[in-house]
């Protein structure tokens, strides 16, 4: 459905784009990830035909953006990083208004209207102001607005900076919602948990360029990051530890924290043998710790950074 | 009470707005006042001599005379001038005063009488009239052979019962009201991206133009609206006459609006923030309200700021409403104001486009 090919995009002296490509197919959740800074705001204004590549092509449903702005505007539905609503309109003189500009007919507005306001869970709030709204529910109507239009692609520029936790799963739910009902959606983030929870597809973006694209599983196998095994041990003695050692030297000791740590594919195999291990020679395990592989050890792995907030 | 006063003392002069709103302003504001009522250096009320349009038409020895004598004195020029031409010109504005010699003035003369002339002037330049009145008697006194009689007419603003100063405080008072109001609309646009709406506008399928003609649509009926309330209110409360030349009244409206929005919008392209916008905005139309005769009525000013309120949007459309309701002019007496306010108008607009492509496309 989107096609990124050898796209790149300067200001100035910054490389805010360098040479990116993927594709995204139709009814996908795609995660762009990133810290700030890493490009992702420049690619959403590439989407929406706001700015201008230097080089390469971006064909949206066939059309390529360079040469028919107007059409991908009509297929495109963008909630933007900020609030972008009047606080001294209510929701319902926001909708009308935002989704006016797109011409579409008044009644057929009015029946979009309603759906949104259903689909983002404020139809009782509809006449009340914006300023009166809390942030999480100013999100959701910043979400209404654009869908007005039907758009077949929305893109979410990070739709949850600022929000708390239980409007952010609102907003999830939302999300959840398009998602079921076929549509595409472009996921911008920092954050790695709600990249991990929604998107089918992630590319991991850091000055300009991409360095990992895939699934979670395939980002997985890219990084080659592994499932953390940690056990902190009550009682043992130097004999014990030489011991465990010696069966699997990939084994880690700490003796300050006295604990033993291990990387490995399958955490619950791993664990009945590590356990087994140590009894066997006869340390006593105080607690045992474990760290699935995510988004954000397959970041740290590829990027040798962790993502701030 | 010292770390307060100190921390307040911080924040004021972090505060670019007040400081250019404590000092700056109130001395730009004092220096203006100073030149308009004639109190700063070279400016004391001498600096330029008022003109004095004359008629002769009695064309002998004794008149010319008395035109040389007028001429030779320290405040006054004379330009010559037929009766008509000259009654014309203090009609529409163009000067203070004409001084009509008559026919028989030098056989009055000779044979003992009083001759008489005749002191046309439009009484809304005060300061300009006290000037020639004051030094036509001194001219007329000097001749020694007979006592001239001096017949005072005012041409201006007679045929009807309005006050001058009331025409001066809707005109004045309305245009500095209205810079104001559109001022604060042009600054919306800059508010709306810095909350991020313009960026919702743009994904649209708005084009940048349509966007800024929006604004300028909402400035220039807003002007209109307040405009059109300030005479309706000063025709209510003070029996402002709006049926003088309704058609004039319309297009002045029009074209002032016009051109304030325009103004205002500009503004708010050349700054980058909301808050420069602002900042910007007081200091000019403050200025540009002093030297163009919404604060000071003009014909108190020294001529050399008579000559600067041309460059003031303020000038024009204070004149522009003196010719309707003060001078009683027809509407294409009136036209040259108004094309000229329309022309304000469409300048600022086109350099506000060009600025706001800039500006907003940045990202």
């Amino acid at each position: 459905m989107i096609q990124i090919r050898s796209v790149s995009k300067s200001f100035g002296n910054i490389e805010a784009v360098r040479d990116m490509s993927f594709s995204i197919n139709k009814g996908e959740i795609f995660g762009i990830l990133g810290p700030n800074g890493a490009g992702k705001s420049t690619i959403v204004n590439i989407l929406n035909t706001l700015v201008k590549p230097d080089k390469g092509d971006v064909i949206i449903d066939g059309v390529n953006i360079n040469n028919d702005g107007d059409t991908i505007k009509l297929i495109m539905g963008v909630v933007p990083q900020e609030i972008a609503l009047y606080e001294e309109l209510s929701a319902y003189e926001n909708l009308m208004f935002w989704g006016g500009l797109y011409d579409i007919p008044k009644q057929m507005l009015v029946n979009n209207i309603n759906r949104t306001l259903e689909v983002v869970d404020l139809v009782n709030r509809k006449n009340d102001r914006i300023k009166t709204f809390s942030g999480g529910m100013k999100r959701r109507i910043n979400i209404a607005c654009s869908l007005l239009h039907n758009p077949r692609i929305l893109v979410l520029d990070e739709p949850t900076v600022g929000v708390d936790p239980q409007n952010r799963n609102h907003i999830f739910e939302v999300i959840e919602r398009l998602h079921n009902n076929g549509m595409t959606i472009i996921y911008t983030t920092h954050y790695l948990e709600e990249a991990e929870r929604f998107c089918d597809k992630i590319a991991i973006i850091d000055v300009g360029r991409i360095i990992a694209l895939g699934t979670l599983k395939e980002l997985r196998k890219i990084s080659d990051a592994k499932d953390l095994l940690t056990i902190k041990l009550a009682d043992y003695n130097n004999e014990t530890i030489s011991t465990i050692m010696s069966a699997n030297p990939l084994i880690r000791f700490d003796s300050t924290t006295k604990t033993l740590e291990i990387d490995c594919e399958n955490i619950s195999n791993e664990i009945s043998k590590m356990t087994n291990l140590i009894q066997d020679a006869g340390g006593v395990i105080e607690r045992i710790y474990t760290r699935g592989t995510n988004l954000e050890s397959i970041y740290l792995k590829l990027t040798g950074k962790e993502l701030r907030d | 009470m010292f770390k307060l006063f100190k921390k307040d003392l911080t924040l004021f002069f972090h505060d670019q707005r007040s400081v250019i709103l404590t000092f700056l302003l109130p001395v730009i504001l004092i220096t203006l006042f100073a030149f308009a009522y004639g109190s700063f250096g070279a400016f004391d009320g001498r600096s330029e001599p008022v003109t004095l349009l004359v008629s002769d038409l009695d064309k002998t020895l004794s008149a010319k005379e008395i035109i040389n004598r007028i001429d030779s004195l320290e405040d006054i020029k004379t330009v010559m001038s037929d009766t008509v031409k000259s009654l014309d010109m203090v009609i529409r504005g163009k000067y203070a005063g004409a001084l009509i010699i008559y026919k028989g003035f030098q056989d009055s003369l000779v044979s003992g009488k009083s001759p008489q002339i005749e002191l046309l002037y439009d009484r809304s330049r005060e300061m300009e009239i006290a000037i020639l009145q004051q030094n036509v008697i001194r001219a007329a006194m000097n001749d020694r052979k007979s006592a001239i009689g001096i017949k005072w007419t005012s041409v201006v603003g007679e045929k009807n019962d309005i006050k001058l100063g009331l025409i001066q405080a809707v005109a004045g008072t309305a245009i500095l009201m209205l810079l104001f109001s559109v001022a604060g609309v042009g600054a919306s646009i800059l508010e709306e991206k810095e909350n991020g709406t313009i960026n919702r506008l743009l994904y649209s399928p708005l084009k940048v133009s349509s966007i800024l003609y929006g604004k300028m649509l909402f400035a220039f009926f807003i002007s209109i609206l307040q405009l059109t309330t300030m005479f309706l209110f000063a025709w209510l409360v003070f029996n402002l006459d709006l049926s003088i030349n309704i058609p004039a009244l319309i297009l002045m409206i029009l074209a002032t609006a016009f051109a304030v929005s325009g103004i205002g919008v500009f503004l708010a392209a050349v700054a980058k923030t909301r808050q420069q916008a602002q900042n910007l905005s007081t200091i000019i139309i403050l200025i540009m309200s002093a030297i163009g005769g919404s604060m000071i009525p003009l014909f108190i000013m020294p001529v050399i700021l008579q000559k600067i309120a041309f460059l003031s949007v303020n000038y024009w459309g204070i004149q522009g409403f003196y010719d309707i309701f003060w001078r009683n002019l027809p509407l294409e007496a009136i036209l040259p104001k108004i094309f000229i306010l329309s022309g304000i108008g469409i300048f600022m607009t086109l350099s506000s486009i060009l600025l706001f492509r800039k500006r907003i496309m940045k990202f």
